[in-house]
């Protein structure tokens, strides 16, 4: 085995310390050695991941056991990792972003009390911890493990500031819609465990290509299973039906949400599935399911982004819609498009979380970007690594976001027509919101309080140098998937990653790309034309018609108040007012009533005189000696 | 077998040395050292390591399953002797002699767990009951000890006249005393074989306390000094159940049918009395005791079912019921008041002691992460081989039992204490304690450790 694959375990190991370390020295710890500490630890994971990554690329892979986690009859399940080309990439995301998130906390949460800031890191180190372990694990129980613990961590960062009522409300949001979601993924599990006898991976999908369509493992339940991973992703990916929470999510510090809401967590969904392509590439019911609400997801969340003015609640929307794209191209069968675009989403939406945290960190806390504008004067960083985001995620050549939508753009259009024409429609949305978001923040006139614009500064190194790295990689991270129509034999992603999530490959003709490419772009070229037209100088307005439906986000919060909260309220009163007390707790009492009653009678048995013992005692053996030798004979 | 020789020098050991050793200390540590030796001894025995040979072919035989059950025994001494030992002291002046009536009656101990030959066994439960008379009535000037021993030992002598005549009705059948031996299928099913079968199960019911014969117990516990009645009730009859069972494994499963009715009805008899009379008990030491005549209707399940699944439950049973039982009655020792009451609010005064006494009563109520746990569920999945009324008995009953063990963690943790007294414990104790839940905890964890011995 490689050198590197054996130092693995450290990968998740190194945080895990942190957690232990922050978690239970939060009240001794300066704030420096927190901080050091925890970007530290994940420091420590980065180093590793590039030596895996190195071995993967090289060739290697390897499942590695450590120990049994479960052993029972006829059920093994080992607590192995995983390591090869899917995983060592994420292992890369998540250390690499998740360190530079670290760094720029260190200097984000410095207003925090040491042992609120030790705890925050805590938190954090957990969190990527679980991740780490998420993609890892060589088998569904690991990952769900993984799955587990990033919810948890979720919850317990969206309501760090939890003496806020409001925030503990979102928190909560965040963890039961997740919930929802871990069921139907527990219950996927189950049914893999009972029909396949095992959790791993390669068992799994062995058996399954195997027994495919016999009664060992029906079309049914292919698609049962299916679905209910796909549901679990959606609890964790943000889609439709379950993606209002992710924009509550923003109620958590700012550099949470860039790493937790935008960079890692919500693309675990995307991951699952692109793991288990195996079983997905055979069921196309649910493939086109997942294309469908993918796209849906897309344009909803993109809507409602075009009428949003908390500057985290349009990236949040932003992130929905752009997840949304990368369960299209999973529908479409284009895993690697998929993880192509995780990869460079990550980059430039951490890079915009991160550069909407120095704004904020500017205004003093404030979120509204209808009291901000003509901010790039004093946030000549902040503004150019923004623009630099915009651009990305607009998906503009050369920068990233150009070359993963693409190929996005152009698995949909092989796949479905019409779903091209939305998906393009919602590229267009994207484009048009992001600089509506840049216009209004850093262009016009200032638009906020006199004291605010005195405290208007460029935030610190600690928080200007990850901008500065992240933009970085969000012009270059795309390169690294260079379609073949522009450059011969550069797909270096598609090379890598093909042993692992095999895609379909589609013969296109080369003006076919040309005019594609050209239609995105020159679309995306008017939009931001039009953005700027329009918001250049921006004068608040009463917002009408769809525009007002699109501001209230669809009415999805209500609807869904309506028709899940209200009646499982209605129906948890009923139980607690009426079936509670008069059929639970009345039998409950009357068993344990007749329980006490018996044990008066019974106790007076037990008189205290040996006569009366003994005379029982006899009169017992007698019953027994006459019936076992004049019945039973 | 170097174990039983061992222990009963270190008997008289100690029954001497209270002439050359003045301080009680040196003797409470020469009984620990002692005690950590015959635990080494066994271990030995274990890779067939022995200080010295004989031959017993016949009356002995140490093999893996008695060694595992003297493994217990020992183990749970010693943590009863760490925990309770200097509560002896209180008791009265004879010390030394208390622990040398201990050691003696471990060695009766080690003789049932191996036992070969009815005689031995016969032997061996006289060696353990003559003692245990001499400590219940120990507390010489309190009435109701006396009380207890005289009850005690004029039933005890009752029983044993059971147990001598279906021996010789065993010996009239068989002629021969031998546990083992084969013998010619008509002789199995004689009258006087059936006797004997018979007889051997009522006496062997007594002695572990189960209904019909357990009349004897609550009198007897609640009578004698609180630390007797945690040895008695305890590592007596955790080894007792062993010798119980292998009695009827080794010898008589060839009549299971005959005797396989009754032990289920006096399992339910048990479960039913135990636990229905524990809920209405005023006093913890007196619910104790009802507790132990219920757990012993679970340990019971294991004769019931003569199976791989049982023995390895009764293994894993004697050793967490015996070390959390040993935890509860040793916290009993230091409390004034021994009602419900008397724990108010102790989860205040002693977060260390409530927490393992919490831990202790919820692996006796067989909450999951704890041995009782297990040791429930090795039993109920033995018993659901042959009967699943009897496991939805077992169940219903344990349920019930939650009721009582759990008014002891309410009243330590959700009760206030009026009078406010301070309980002041021995600072070793609570260390003690918490090592004693720890192992409990483990023992639901990785129950291995046990049971692979018996296999390895």
């Amino acid at each position: 085995m490689q050198s590197s694959f054996q130092l693995a375990f450290l990968i998740p190991l190194l945080p895990l310390i942190g957690f232990l370390i922050n978690g239970l020295g939060r009240n001794w710890h300066s704030k420096q050695w927190s901080g050091l500490i925890g970007s530290g630890a994940v420091l420590g994971s980065f180093v590793i991941s590039l030596l895996v990554f190195q071995s993967v690329e090289a060739g290697q892979d390897a499942v590695i056991a450590y120990f049994d986690f479960i052993h029972v009859e006829g059920l093994h399940i080992p607590f192995a990792f995983q390591l090869d080309a899917l995983s060592s990439l994420f292992l890369l995301i998540i250390t690499g972003i998740g360190l530079l998130i670290h760094i720029y906390s260190i200097a984000y949460m410095r207003e925090e009390s040491s042992s609120s800031f030790a705890r925050y890191f805590s938190y954090l180190n957990l969190f990527v911890f679980s991740m780490l372990l998420l993609v890892l694990g060589s088998n569904y129980v690991v990952m769900f493990i993984g799955w587990e613990g990033v919810g948890l961590c979720s919850y317990l960062l969206i309501g760090f500031w939890f003496k806020n009522q409001e925030y503990t409300k979102a928190a909560n949001k965040a963890f039961i819609m997740n919930r929802i979601g871990d069921l139907a993924f527990l219950l996927a599990i189950f049914w893999l465990v009972i029909k396949t006898g095992s959790a791993s991976f390669s068992e799994v999908f062995d058996f399954i290509l195997a027994n495919e369509g016999t009664a060992k493992f029906t079309a049914t339940d292919l698609t049962v299973v299916t679905l209910l991973l796909f549901i679990g992703a959606t609890g964790k990916s943000a889609q439709l039906p379950l993606y209002t929470w992710l924009p509550d999510a923003m109620a958590g510090p700012t550099p949470v949400s860039a790493l937790i809401h935008a960079a890692t967590m919500v693309t675990a969904g995307i991951y699952m599935i692109a793991r288990s392509h195996v079983i997905y590439s055979m069921a196309p019911f649910t493939m086109s399911l997942i294309s469908w609400i993918g796209l849906a997801t897309a344009f909803l969340a993109a809507t409602i982004a075009l009428q949003q003015f908390d500057i985290k609640k349009v990236l949040a929307y932003s992130t929905v819609s752009q997840l949304g794209f990368m369960f299209l191209a999973l529908g479409s069968g284009a895993y690697i498009a998929a993880v192509f675009h995780v990869f460079t989403h990550a980059f430039f939406k951490a890079l915009l979380f991160l550069g909407s945290g120095s704004v904020i960190h500017a205004m003093g806390g404030e979120q509204d970007i209808r009291k901000m504008g003509g901010l790039s004067g004093k946030l000549k960083i902040t503004y150019l690594t923004f623009m630099i985001g915009c651009l990305a995620i607009a998906g503009l050549p050369p920068l990233s976001g150009f070359f993963s939508k693409d190929a996005i753009l152009l698995n949909a259009f092989l796949h479905h027509p019409l779903q091209y024409g939305l998906a393009l429609f919602t590229a267009f949305l994207t484009a048009f919101y992001m600089f509506r978001l840049l216009f209004l923040t850093f262009h016009g006139s200032f638009r906020g309080t006199a004291a605010q614009q005195a405290h208007l500064h460029e935030s610190p190194a600690l928080m200007t140098v990850p901008l500065i790295l992240l933009a970085l990689f969000s012009i270059v991270s795309g390169w690294i998937g260079i379609p073949s129509v522009l450059a011969h034999d550069a797909d270096w992603l598609s090379n890598f990653l093909s042993p692992v999530v095999g895609s379909v490959v589609h013969e296109v003709s080369h003006s076919t790309e040309w005019i594609l490419m050209a239609l995105s772009v020159g679309g995306v070229l008017l939009t931001i034309g039009f953005a700027w037209y329009k918001f250049r100088n921006y004068s608040a307005t009463e917002s009408k018609g769809v525009f007002r439906f699109f501001e209230q986000k669809w009415y999805v919060d209500q609807l869904y108040d309506k028709v899940v909260v209200k009646p499982i309220a209605y129906l948890g009163k009923l139980f607690n007012e009426w079936v509670e007390p008069h059929l639970i707790d009345a039998f409950v009492n009357r068993t344990g009533k007749t329980v006490q009653l018996a044990g008066k009678q019974i106790r007076f048995l037990q008189s205290g005189k040996i006569g009366t013992y003994v005379l029982f005692m006899v009169l017992a053996m007698v019953t027994v000696l006459l019936i076992q030798f004049f019945i039973r004979k | 077998m170097n174990v039983l020789f061992v222990s009963a020098i270190l008997g008289v050991l100690l029954m001497l040395s209270s002439l050359f050793i003045k301080h009680r200390a040196y003797i409470h540590s020469l009984a620990l050292i002692g005690l950590a030796v015959l635990f080494a001894i066994n271990l030995a025995e274990f890779n067939g390591w022995l200080l010295f040979e004989m031959d017993l072919s016949g009356m002995l035989r140490f093999d893996r399953y008695a060694l595992v059950m003297n493994a217990i025994v020992l183990a749970s001494f010693f943590f009863y002797l760490l925990l309770s030992g200097s509560a002896m002291e209180k008791v009265g002046p004879h010390y030394a002699d208390y622990l040398a009536l201990l050691f003696f009656i471990c060695s009766g101990l080690f003789m049932v767990t191996g036992f070969e030959s009815l005689l031995i066994l016969f032997l061996g439960i006289e060696i353990i009951s003559i003692p245990l008379y001499i400590l219940t009535g120990s507390d010489k000037r309190n009435l109701k000890s006396n009380e207890a021993a005289l009850k005690y030992f004029l039933l005890g002598s009752f029983s044993t006249g059971l147990l001598l005549l279906g021996i010789a009705f065993f010996y009239g059948a068989r002629g021969n005393f031998i546990a083992t031996a084969s013998v010619d299928p008509t002789v199995m099913s004689s009258s006087l074989q059936l006797a004997a079968v018979l007889l051997l199960l009522f006496a062997m019911s007594f002695k572990v306390s189960v209904a019909p014969f357990h009349f004897w117990t609550p009198d007897v516990y609640d009578g004698a000094p609180t630390v007797f009645t945690s040895f008695m009730a305890t590592i007596v009859k955790g080894a007792l159940f062993a010798a119980f069972v292998r009695l009827f494994e080794d010898t008589f499963s060839p009549q299971f049918s005959l005797w396989q009715p009754w032990v289920a009805g006096f399992i339910v008899l048990t479960l039913l009395i135990g636990n229905l009379t524990a809920v209405f008990q005023q006093s913890v030491k007196r619910m104790l005791a009802y507790s132990s005549i219920a757990q012993a209707g679970f340990m019971l399940l294991a004769v019931y079912a003569i199976n791989g699944d049982s023995k390895e439950g009764l293994l894993l049973y004697a050793a967490s019921y015996s070390l959390a039982t040993i935890g509860i009655f040793a916290v009993l020792v230091y409390l004034q008041d021994h009602t419900f009451e008397g724990f108010n609010g102790l989860a205040k005064k002693q977060p260390i002691v409530a927490a393992s006494l919490a831990i202790f009563f919820l692996s006796l109520a067989g909450i999951p992460l704890t041995g009782g746990f297990l040791a429930k569920l090795f039993m109920i999945k033995a018993a659901l081989a042959y009967q699943p009324w009897l496991a939805i008995v077992s169940v219903v009953m344990a349920v019930v039992s939650v009721s009582y063990y759990f008014r002891v963690i309410q009243a330590m943790y959700f009760r206030t204490d009026a009078q406010s007294s301070s309980i002041e414990f021995p600072k070793s104790l609570s260390i003690g304690l918490f090592i004693t839940a720890l192992i409990v905890v483990l023992l639901g964890i990785f129950p291995e450790t046990i049971l692979g011995l018996l296999y390895f």
